[in-house]
């Protein structure tokens, strides 16, 4: 089965509303570059995404997940990135043990600071996702 | 009688291949279920299967139409795949008496349910004589012959060696005959039935029933129930199923799959309401099915005897001991 | 066993009479030798049914979730597994521990019943695969304890053995083990209903606003669904193994949850679940020096 050569990945990116959003609106008025592939999830907080939110995006097609939320101290609500980074830390290893491709499902800080980040990661990971081709496993019919 | 030795019946299958597709019970680590037959495929018929043949008939999955917007109206494609001729080889009288029943529920009554009818009119069904009933099998309390299977076309037999094979109906005869080349036709006892470990009285269960709707049994025996739907499932007769479309921008399809009456939102309505809110009524109203409401709009149980819900129900609700409690009941 | 049996019998039959509780759960016998399934007594005259041998798998404190709001007090038996059960029931707030007369039986490990299938009483039968890693046969909470204290004894140890051999696996091997195993799945949700960790009154799969997983039978759906209950019993598993007793297709749901278990200690420390009722759930608390390893 050959690869399209125009295939382009659809990057599903869960963005916490007071840090990441923020950093992608940054990248933006900076006028930084960065591939459109991306989707963004704008959600209030890292800690409101639900495992089966990643497990669900797979299924309806999406090629990679990107959780993204404040540094852990920095949180809006106090605490929710510290739940973030447990849960997120044990599903990376759940979706491996399934035979998911780990660069497939990325997590990272980015605060509203950091537009050049956002534009890093976001990169680095389309380059990622594109080397790995399309995501054909959890896909459903 | 026509036989053939038990040895040979790789040869048999390929024959019937050549313009049948062949389903037939196949183990693979602990499940067994039917399969299509293949060269390499070793069928097994050492016990019954644990997942019924009714899924050849009514899938657990069915796409039923397809349909495109276009413009201001609307597309609609067959979905459905015609299925060729088939034979289901080797399936046991209990089984054969359920497609019975769905042939009763689908094909009856004024509605005809053309999916399952397209199927069914191009499916022989080669039924295998029980001779060793397993530890969970009470067939013959509900009156079905383990050795006589309803609705066959071609009845087998086990011989110790051999198969032997007797048509019951004029497509099996006509199929038979036109293999005449591989049988040795002589006269042949089968193997007797080996003895049950579960029998129960039915009786008068069914007249029973029809005025116990409100008695307090169904309290005791719902209690253990988990509410899971493994014996609706694993029932060869148990035919519930739900619509719903799958919908991808301006396209998509509908489908049907199998719905289970344990689960706790099968009854539930679009306004909240709930007519069966707790176990105690989806307890009473599978059994109440099973045991009384298709005996009254069809005649017979919807029961087979051949105990796959009780040895597989993860907390053994067992319907001979509930059935037995029917009969000791006080009437309310 | 018989003189367990015995005992269970005399308790319940005290704890009825004198009208401290008025519902017992326990085990009676079932269809066959190899059977044993729960029993619900209020009467006291029914307490001669209650035994407990190697066929008592049922862990009964799911039962507490749907007794929540008895009017009365329920005495319950235990084994090791099942009384973590009541302390994780406890933990989700589910029940108040007042609430339970929890009698606790040490236990020695039981048998498989599909390993007894086709057996008569008396011949061999394997031990139940769930009871190989036991490391807690002695109930962990109870009122009054009825038998001798067990040492812990490792019976083998298939399910390690199985997530060793799937960790050493290429990522597409696993893939397509997992995948062969979840198109088997028949989507019955035995063993949600069987889980003291699945107490959510309304169970994600159960909802149809939003409608996460429909009726329809397929691997991507049966892959969400088992994924998804994974992580959401994630560190609130007591490795009772009954998901696995009860599949009717004989999935290896141990191997998926013990392994999130392996993943937890590994990462965030000792955390076994319902030992320590004051304890909070792994994925329920963090630590501010939590590993970061990718981020």
């Amino acid at each position: 089965m050959s690869i399209d050569n125009a295939w382009e990945p659809k990057i599903l990116v869960f963005a916490c509303n007071w840090c990441t959003y923020a950093g992608a609106d940054l990248a933006g008025l900076s006028r930084l570059q960065y591939p459109a592939n991306i989707r963004i999830l704008r959600v209030p907080c890292s800690g409101r995404v639900n495992p089966q939110f990643v497990v669900r995006a797979f299924l309806k097609g999406i090629d990679g997940v990107l959780v993204a939320g404040c540094h852990p101290g920095d949180c809006h609500y106090t605490t929710g990135n510290y739940f973030t980074r447990r849960r997120f830390l044990l599903m990376k290893r759940l979706l491996e043990y399934m035979g998911l491709e780990p660069e497939r499902f990325q997590t990272r800080w980015i605060s509203g600071s950091e537009g050049p980040k956002f534009q890093q990661v976001v990169t680095e990971l389309v380059q990622d996702i594109k080397a790995l081709g399309p995501n054909r496993k959890l896909r459903d019919a | 009688m026509k036989t053939i030795a038990k040895s040979r019946l790789n040869e048999l299958l390929k024959a019937l291949d050549k313009e049948y597709n062949i389903l037939v019970p196949f183990k693979e680590e602990s499940v067994s279920k039917f399969v299509p037959w293949q060269e390499g495929v070793d069928p097994y018929f050492e016990e019954n299967t644990l997942l019924p043949p009714k899924d050849i008939l009514f899938p657990q999955t069915e796409k039923m139409y397809g349909f495109k917007v276009k413009d201001k109206s609307v597309e609609i494609e067959e979905l459905t795949q015609e299925k060729g001729q088939q034979i289901i080889f080797g399936l046991r009288s209990c089984d054969a008496y359920s497609i019975d029943c769905l042939d009763k529920v689908f094909l009856t009554k004024g509605y005809e349910d053309g999916f399952y009818r397209q199927k069914r009119e191009n499916t022989l069904l080669w039924a295998l004589a029980c001779t060793k009933p397993q530890d969970s099998c009470f067939c013959e309390s509900i009156g079905i012959d383990p050795r006589e299977a309803v609705c066959a076309d071609v009845q087998i037999y086990d011989l110790g060696e051999e198969w032997g094979f007797t048509a019951r109906s004029a497509a099996g005869e006509e199929l038979l005959q036109k293999l005449e080349g591989l049988f040795t036709d002589k006269d042949a006892e089968p193997l007797p039935v080996q003895g049950f470990s579960i029998t129960v009285d039915m009786e008068g269960v069914p007249e029973k029933l029809a005025n116990m709707f409100d008695h307090p049994l169904w309290e005791e025996v719902s209690r253990k129930c988990l509410g899971c739907a493994a014996c609706t499932y694993l029932c060869p007769t148990c035919h519930c199923f739900d619509i719903a479309g799958s919908v991808k921008g301006g396209q998509g399809y509908k489908f049907r799959c199998w719905d289970s009456c344990m689960f706790s939102e099968y009854t539930r309505m679009a306004g909240g309401h709930n007519p069966r809110p707790s176990k105690k009524e989806r307890v009473r109203n599978r059994f109440l099915h099973k045991l009384y409401y298709f005996v009254e709009r069809y005649g017979q149980l919807l029961c087979t005897g051949c105990g796959r819900c009780l040895a597989k129900c993860p907390v053994n609700m067992d319907i001979t001991a509930i059935i037995r409690k029917i009969k000791e009941a006080q009437q309310q | 066993m018989n003189e367990i049996s015995l005992q269970m019998r005399e308790i319940a039959r005290d704890l009825l009479s004198k009208n401290e509780v008025n519902l017992v759960l326990g085990w009676e016998k079932g269809s066959h030798w190899y059977k044993s399934a729960p029993l619900f007594i209020n009467k006291v005259e029914d307490v001669d049914r209650l035994v407990f041998d190697e066929f008592c798998h049922n862990n009964l404190s799911k039962y507490l979730v749907d007794l929540a709001h008895h009017e009365a007090k329920v005495a319950i038996f235990v084994k090791g597994c099942d009384s973590r059960g009541i302390n994780r029931l406890i933990q989700d707030n589910v029940i108040k521990r007042e609430q339970v007369y929890v009698i606790g039986i040490p236990c020695r490990g039981l048998k498989d019943p599909d390993d007894a299938v086709g057996k008569k009483c008396g011949e061999p039968v394997k031990d139940a695969v769930k009871c190989q890693e036991c490391r807690y046969p002695n109930p962990v909470v109870h009122d009054i304890m009825v038998g001798e204290q067990v040492n812990a004894t490792a019976r083998g140890q298939e399910t390690a053995a199985l997530i060793e051999k799937l960790e050493k696996m290429t990522q597409d091997e696993r893939y397509n083990y997992w995948s062969r195993q979840f198109e088997c799945c028949i989507r019955c949700y035995a063993c949600r209903n069987v889980c003291p960790a699945c107490s959510c009154r309304e169970c994600i799969f159960d909802r149809a606003v939003p409608d996460w997983l429909g009726k329809a039978n397929n691997l991507a759906e049966n892959q969400f669904m088992h994924l998804t209950r994974a992580m959401h019993v994630a560190g609130r598993c007591i490795e009772c193994g009954e998901c696995e007793r009860a599949c009717p297709m004989n999935l290896p749901l141990m191997a998926l949850n013990k392994k999130i278990i392996k993943d937890i200690e590994e990462l965030f420390g000792e955390n076994d679940a319902g030992i320590d009722p004051e304890k909070k759930p792994p994925l329920g608390h963090f630590e501010l020096n939590d590993p970061e390893k990718f981020m």
